[in-house]
């Protein structure tokens, strides 16, 4: 490049920031503060995570032809005089007390209308804490502790399911099981479900799954004969495995992140263990690694979920918008990347119901919004908040790897019942 | 009376020094009316936090000399004693916290006695162990929370009792005078008998011993004051936060950053540690403040940050006050 043709770039780049910035400064828009984990343990996560988010305002902030929703037709916020959402994003790391002093600067310097994230249960509890005190509302679009909408806060709300909603799924499915409502395979006799055994990583999330596990159990009238906590970053699972395999439970249960969850099956897998179904609790068994790594190892594994890329048979909206974020980056939408598109999408609603970004007008709007299901990319009833704060119309999915024709592993739903979109593998087919 | 003279007694130090501390006082004093943002008053309510524990750090790892890497288990420890005194029984924080303190000093006589037997890497590598036993046991603990933590009342009303403010500026004020306490608890500790004799074991503990210098107690008390120090810091954290969980008050991370920061400010000197705390902790949250969020440039905060920890420790072993006394030719 010669000389001129850089100065002639570099003007013409000048030329754009000033004239985008004076261009958006003639704009109204509406602040939401967004804090994910953008870097540490969690960077892949919070990227995707982000990624959903700021897709989500653009589909809201502009026209956008091809998505059949009244939002992507707004163009701006309507009852706001067409004001642009604008998102904030904050890098918390996933440490509690950074995500509280980022709440401050969001809450007091960017003065933001709201608070979205944090995806971390436990930086949620600390930024939650935060936006309660100084009164500024916070919807809450993908942490699952059941706890963080127990607390009585009057600025807290959560729109996806918590962990009680997804361990009931479990032991709705295998009570269908028994009575042969699954798709594609007899009635099962409940003697060979009976028996089950669980393995849960040992901080705030795998206890408490572990806890609502056997309180299910319980409630459901199933045996579990073994219980196991362990350390996530531990570098050999091979005597937790162990542990499980002579239980000899007729189901395995996990709740694990990515790193042990690969652990874990490539040592049963060593093991050559024997059972008739494996469930993974989200996290590790849900990310798009899982399937990459194992391959064909998971042909029959199942994990519970909020969002499958399979969904798009059933339901318009989220083919749409997934087509719009795979186009962009290449990947499906997730349960995780699904939940962040949710979250703005009841910002947006709410917002407009407002009319407003007074804190009163907006607390007011999150108790009585209703956004009905056919808006949302997830298989919920809507989005409806409950006086604890708690969406009590989502729910969640069961999926099952399983091996194509062609060879692919793929994810597809095999609860709720009405949405399956194949048939169940029983048992667990074995290794190969 | 004799000793907060001492304690007030600036006078050895240079005309310089000791206008900077006046200037920085003023500063101290002055901050919350400069208008500055929530987000610089809570990186300035880190920096003095920060401060206090590596000021309590220098007395065992600076001018002791004995690398200790464990002093997030007290941490955890003033911070859990907050927690559960506020949860369970109502107590308010002036209660809670000087107890907590109390509970940290008898631990760290249980741990110390024991520990100082040892010597350097191994001395080290177990200040590490002890506080990791103390963080899975907390981890495991279902009275206290256990993984999930503790999460303390909101309570409605600003509350001096229990330490709840809906402005940081009354945290800024109280951890601003926690600080000048430990300053000026430095200040004389450094000159009295036991500052110099722990200087004089870590020149030479053979010679110190040969004067009739009890070694082994010398260490434990100051062990024991580095730990009263560091649980004074986890009270406030855990009313400052309003919620501690194993990870966020007993972390590896959190013994490493006690003593990077002192060491790379300036172990053994009475500045040092403030000088460590005010580099690093604003470049680690204004850094990853202002970068995280951009694509692109995530991961870039660190890479400055360990880049800068990097040049001061292979410029200057001395770390920034090291550097300070060079350029000023008091190099020694």
């Amino acid at each position: 490049m010669s000389r001129k043709q850089i100065l002639f770039v570099f003007v013409l780049f000048l030329s754009m920031v000033t004239m985008s910035s004076a261009l958006f400064a003639a704009e109204k828009e509406v602040k939401i503060g967004v804090l994910y984990p953008l870097s540490g343990a969690a960077a892949t996560i919070g990227r995707d995570l982000q990624r959903a988010a700021e897709l989500t305002a653009e589909i809201i902030n502009n026209k956008t032809p091809g998505v059949d929703i009244p939002m992507a037709q707004w163009g701006g916020i309507p009852n706001l005089g067409g004001a642009k959402i604008k998102l904030i994003f904050v890098d918390h790391r996933g440490e509690p007390d950074r995500g509280a002093d980022l709440a401050k600067r969001l809450i007091l310097d960017d003065k933001v209308a709201g608070l979205m994230g944090a995806y971390h249960s436990s930086v949620t509890k600390t930024v939650s804490a935060v936006a309660e005190r100084y009164g500024v509302p916070m919807i809450n679009d993908s942490s699952t502790s059941p706890e963080l909408t127990k607390r009585g806060f009057k600025w807290f709300w959560r729109t996806t399911p918590h962990d009680d909603y997804f361990n009931r799924d479990l032991f709705e499915l295998l009570k269908g099981l028994t009575e042969g409502k699954v798709k594609g395979i007899p009635a099962v006799p409940k003697d060979k479900l009976k028996n089950l055994a669980y393995a849960c990583e040992n901080t705030e999330w795998g206890s408490s799954v572990a806890k609502s596990l056997e309180g299910y159990a319980k409630e459901y009238g199933f045996n579990m004969v073994k219980g196991i906590l362990y350390n996530a970053n531990s570098p050999d699972l091979t005597s937790e495995a162990k542990t499980l395999v002579a239980a000899k439970p007729d189901g395995m249960l996990f709740a694990s992140y990515l790193s042990d969850s690969l652990l874990m099956i490539r040592t049963l897998k060593g093991m050559r263990a024997q059972t008739n179904f494996f469930w993974g609790q989200n996290a590790g068994f849900e990310m798009a690694d899982f399937a990459k790594t194992l391959g064909a190892d998971i042909n029959g594994v199942l994990t519970r979920t909020v969002f499958i890329a399979k969904l798009i048979k059933v339901k318009k909206v989220a083919g749409q918008i997934n087509a719009l974020y795979k186009k962009k980056y290449g990947d499906d939408l997730t349960g995780a990347t699904a939940r962040s598109v949710v979250g703005v999408q009841a910002w947006a609603a709410v917002l407009n119901k407002a009319g407003s970004v007074d804190p009163k007008a907006i607390q007011k709007a999150c108790n009585e919004i209703n956004i009905p299901a056919n808006e949302l990319v997830m298989p919920w009833a809507g989005v409806k908040f409950d006086s604890t704060g708690q969406n009590v119309l989502g729910r969640g999915l069961i999926g099952q790897y399983q091996k194509g024709a062609d060879g692919k592993i793929d994810l597809e739903i095999v609860y709720p019942f009405d949405l399956a979109t194949a048939n169940f593998i029983y048992p667990f087919p074995g290794w190969k | 009376m004799e000793k907060v003279k001492d304690a007030l007694d600036f006078t050895d130090f240079s005309g310089v020094e000791r206008f900077v501390l006046v200037v920085f006082s003023i500063f101290l004093l002055a901050f919350p009316w400069l208008g500055a943002g929530s987000f610089v008053k809570a990186v300035m309510i880190q920096f003095l936090l920060f401060s206090l524990f590596g000021m309590g750090w220098n007395t065992i790892g600076g001018y002791g000399g004995q690398v200790e890497l464990g002093k997030a288990q007290y941490v955890g420890i003033g911070a859990y004693t907050v927690s559960v005194s506020m949860v369970w029984w109502n107590i308010p924080f002036w209660i809670s916290m000087p107890i907590g303190v109390l509970i940290a000093l008898g631990y760290s006589f249980m741990i110390g006695y024991p520990l100082f037997r040892l010597k350097g890497h191994y001395f080290a590598i177990a200040t590490i162990c002890t506080s990791l036993v103390l963080q899975d046991i907390f981890t495991n603990w279902k009275l206290v929370g256990a993984a999930k933590g503790i999460e303390l009342p909101i309570h409605e009303h600003p509350d001096f009792l229990y330490m709840q403010f809906k402005s940081d500026t009354y945290y800024y004020y109280f951890i601003m005078v926690l600080f000048y306490i430990a300053l000026f608890y430095m200040n004389w500790f450094r000159k009295s008998k036991l500052g110099y004799q722990l200087r004089m074991i870590k020149d030479d503990e053979e010679a110190a011993e040969s004067l009739g210098i009890d070694i082994r107690w010398c260490k434990i008390k100051a062990y024991s004051i580095a730990s009263a120090f560091v649980a004074v810091g986890g009270g406030f954290m855990a009313v400052y936060n309003l919620y501690i969980d194993p990870v966020s008050v007993m972390d590896l991370d959190l013994s490493i950053k006690i003593a990077l920061m002192a060491m790379l400010g300036g172990a053994a000197s009475l500045w040092g540690p403030i000088i460590g705390a005010a580099f690093l902790v604003p470049l680690d949250r204004f850094l990853g403040s202002w970068l995280g969020g951009h694509k692109g440039l995530i991961g870039v905060d660190f890479m400055i940050y360990a880049a800068l920890i990097m040049v001061v420790s292979a410029y200057q072993p001395r770390g920034i006050w090291g550097i300070v006394e060079q350029l000023r030719g008091k190099g020694k």
